[in-house]
């Protein structure tokens, strides 16, 4: 009897939290709609996915590769992202560029999102600034791990 | 004996002896470009340089010849700022492409810097540009822009092939190393020019740009490509995930023996050896039922299979009619088990050996027999004699093939012929060729790589290779079918089933025959 009181007592305390909320953020909204306390805003409610909230410009979302100016990929396949990279997540291999100022060119260069954790080393040991995580994209789910393996196609678009 | 002091320790070296070899026997490392064991000292780099008490200016201590009494600092202030100086010399010349470079990460220029630099350089002038890519022989490719002119290649072809095709052109900054046009490094020595290089200067297309050095694993193995087995390091990437695939061989190195190879070995050996590993693999036990009728098996299944036909033949008493054709690319103990199972176990007598064509002697390391192993074979007791396809056709009703040298050669096509008349043919193989559509069975083995054992070159040392890479597939070392298969006709049980590796079976084989007792 006593336990099913408590209960009652907390789904009351429930109902007085959510109240106060409401009362409060409305009060609030409300007067900012007259131009009262505009310094304190009311709670609002971000509408993900519809809606987006802007990233911080340090923010580490889905790689990309850069391109040089005539299109070819600015990586000259270094392999000091591949040694950097601590879920070993990133396969590259070489081929011989025709430019001897190049010399190397990367012929593949998969990063295999499944095993990424986004720590960003790849980024930070490039010495070509070749890649960057800064395209913003974070809604990467898929509905298979092959989906998640990015190759040169995807990175340079 | 001279008596000299190092670093004010004192050490006592023969005469005539040079300092830097004095400084090597005490364990003090004196950097170096130019110097290599192998050639009179040049003196080009100055990266040597010690102070000697009493004389007046620092010394090379590459081409200084030991005095009685003489006192030597390899570390002291001014040497050390020499050195810096030396350093950056190099370095005002030199590109910093090392991201890009193969020799990054056993460069010794990198690693110098580390030691003595570590400075700015103090030059605004721009680098000079040269040549990056010039194809200086069939696998060598040159960068003059890398080139720290220590001219150790010029001095290996004029001191150690005698060959002369490089050479130093221009003075001053236009110095560069070049040849004669339309005359390559083409002398079967030509890679070894990439390891004396201490930059990244010379690489060879084999290795370029593939994988990066520090990804490497070296295993210390001998050389199977021809008799005189030459010691190598195999650099090797274990695979999956930084690669694609499984574990892969991406160059061989000489490992210095004096007594076989000194620091070298052959371009044969060096680029024959990476195919080995990589070519035609053979990783899929594999039943040829019939016609156009092909399966998978596990070796459990197969080893019951052929145990049964072995067994089949045994009740009967007709075990002479097993046929073995081996090859002497199998280790001392692959072909001791071979000789016990069958020879000694079965009665079989119709042994005989099938091996590649044999090349052409060089006078210097590569020899005519391009095998590794016949001379063990003989002291094993087996006579080495070619395959007589015709007692070959008569005489087996299982014939087990050992190796895929059978194919090709001269006696092409006529093989066939005679293997269709033997019944049961198993073949036993690191290594994919037409043999293997006409074999009943193909037992996927290992290659040098990935198995251990010893092998007997012609001089009849026992040198020991190791299982350096791990096996994909089905594959099987040699050693271990063997036993496998002993244990399944439960031929002398007791004997066979103590018997367990390469290890234990190196222990019978030393016993049992004196020739091996001696530990390599």
């Amino acid at each position: 009897m006593l336990k099913a009181f408590g209960y009652f007592v907390e789904l009351l305390r429930g109902i007085w939290i959510t109240t106060r909320h409401f009362n409060v953020n409305m009060w609030f909204h409300t007067l900012n709609l007259f131009g009262i306390k505009t310094k304190r805003k009311g709670a609002v409610t971000i509408q993900y996915p519809e809606q987006k909230k802007d990233l911080a410009s340090r923010h580490r979302s889905l790689h990309r590769l850069m391109k040089r100016d005539d299109g070819k990929p600015r990586c000259v396949a270094c392999l000091l992202c591949v040694t950097v990279c601590p879920s070993e997540c990133i396969v590259i291999e070489a081929a011989e560029d025709p430019d001897p100022e190049i010399q190397k060119y990367p012929s593949t260069f998969v990063i295999d999102l499944n095993r990424c954790c986004f720590c960003g080393f790849c980024v930070e040991a490039c010495p070509e600034d070749a890649l960057r995580m800064d395209t913003a994209k974070i809604d990467l789910a898929q509905t298979s791990h092959d989906a998640l393996i990015f190759g040169l196609d995807k990175l340079l678009k | 004996m001279v008596k000299i002091f190092l670093d004010g320790g004192p050490v006592e070296v023969v005469e005539g002896t040079t300092v830097f070899k004095a400084a090597q026997r005490a364990g003090i490392a004196i950097p170096h470009f130019c110097y290599h064991p192998a050639f009179v000292p040049e003196g080009s780099c100055r990266l040597c340089l010690v102070e000697i008490e009493g004389s007046p200016k620092l010394e090379l201590s590459c081409s200084m010849v030991v005095r009685e009494g003489m006192k030597v600092s390899t570390q002291s202030p001014a040497v050390r700022e020499a050195r810096r100086a030396v350093l950056e010399f190099i370095l005002a010349e030199h590109p910093l492409d090392c991201p890009i470079c193969d020799k990054a990460g056993e460069c010794k220029l990198q690693d110098y810097y580390q030691d003595y630099g570590l400075t700015e350089s103090v030059f605004r002038e721009f680098k000079e540009k040269r040549e990056k890519k010039v194809r200086i022989g069939d696998q060598l490719i040159l960068d003059r822009e890398r080139c720290v002119l220590c001219t150790r290649c010029v001095r290996f072809l004029a001191e150690i092939t005698k060959t002369h095709e490089l050479g130093l052109f221009e003075r001053g900054i236009h110095s560069e190393i070049g040849g004669y046009e339309n005359e390559p490094v083409r002398n079967g020595y030509s890679g070894n020019l990439v390891d004396l290089c201490p930059v990244g200067a010379i690489t060879d297309t084999e290795f370029r740009f593939k994988t990066r050095s520090w990804f490497l694993t070296k295993g210390e193995s001998i050389c199977p490509l021809c008799s005189r087995g030459c010691n190598i390091f195999i650099d090797y990437h274990p695979g999956f995930p930084r690669v694609a695939g499984s574990a892969k061989v991406y160059r061989i190195r000489p490992r210095t023996n004096e007594a076989v190879n000194g620091p070298w070995i052959c371009d044969h050996g060096r680029y024959g050896y990476v195919d080995l590993q990589r070519k035609n693999r053979c990783e899929k036990l594999i039943w040829n039922k019939g016609p156009g009728s092909t399966t998978e098996l596990s070796w459990d299944k197969a080893l019951i299979v052929i145990g049964e036909k072995i067994k089949a033949l045994r009740e009967n008493g007709k075990t002479g009619r097993i046929s073995l054709i081996l090859t002497t690319w199998l280790t001392n103990e692959e072909l001791f088990l071979i000789k016990k199972i069958f020879k000694d176990g079965l009665g079989v007598r119709n042994v005989s050996f099938a091996d590649p064509a044999p090349g052409t002697e060089d006078g210097f390391l590569l020899r005519a027999d391009r095998t590794p192993n016949r001379r063990g074979a003989r002291e094993m007791g087996f006579e080495v004699k070619p395959v007589d396809l015709d007692v070959l056709a008569r005489d087996s009703d299982i014939l087990f093939i050992f190796g895929s040298s059978l194919a090709g050669g001269s006696n092409d096509g006529a093989w066939k012929a005679a293997l269709e008349k033997v019944s049961v043919k198993i073949l036993v193989t690191a290594h994919l060729n037409e043999l293997a559509s006409a074999a009943d069975f193909v037992l996927p083995a290992s290659s040098v790589a990935e198995k251990s054992g010893t092998l007997t070159n012609a001089d009849g040392r026992i040198q020991r290779i190791a299982a350096i890479a791990r096996a994909c597939g089905d594959i099987r070392p040699e050693v271990q079918i063997l036993l496998d298969l002993a244990r399944e006709i439960h031929l002398d049980d007791a004997y066979f089933g103590a018997l367990t590796g390469p290890e234990e079976v190196h222990r019978e084989l030393a016993k049992d025959i004196p020739f091996f007792g001696a530990r390599p």
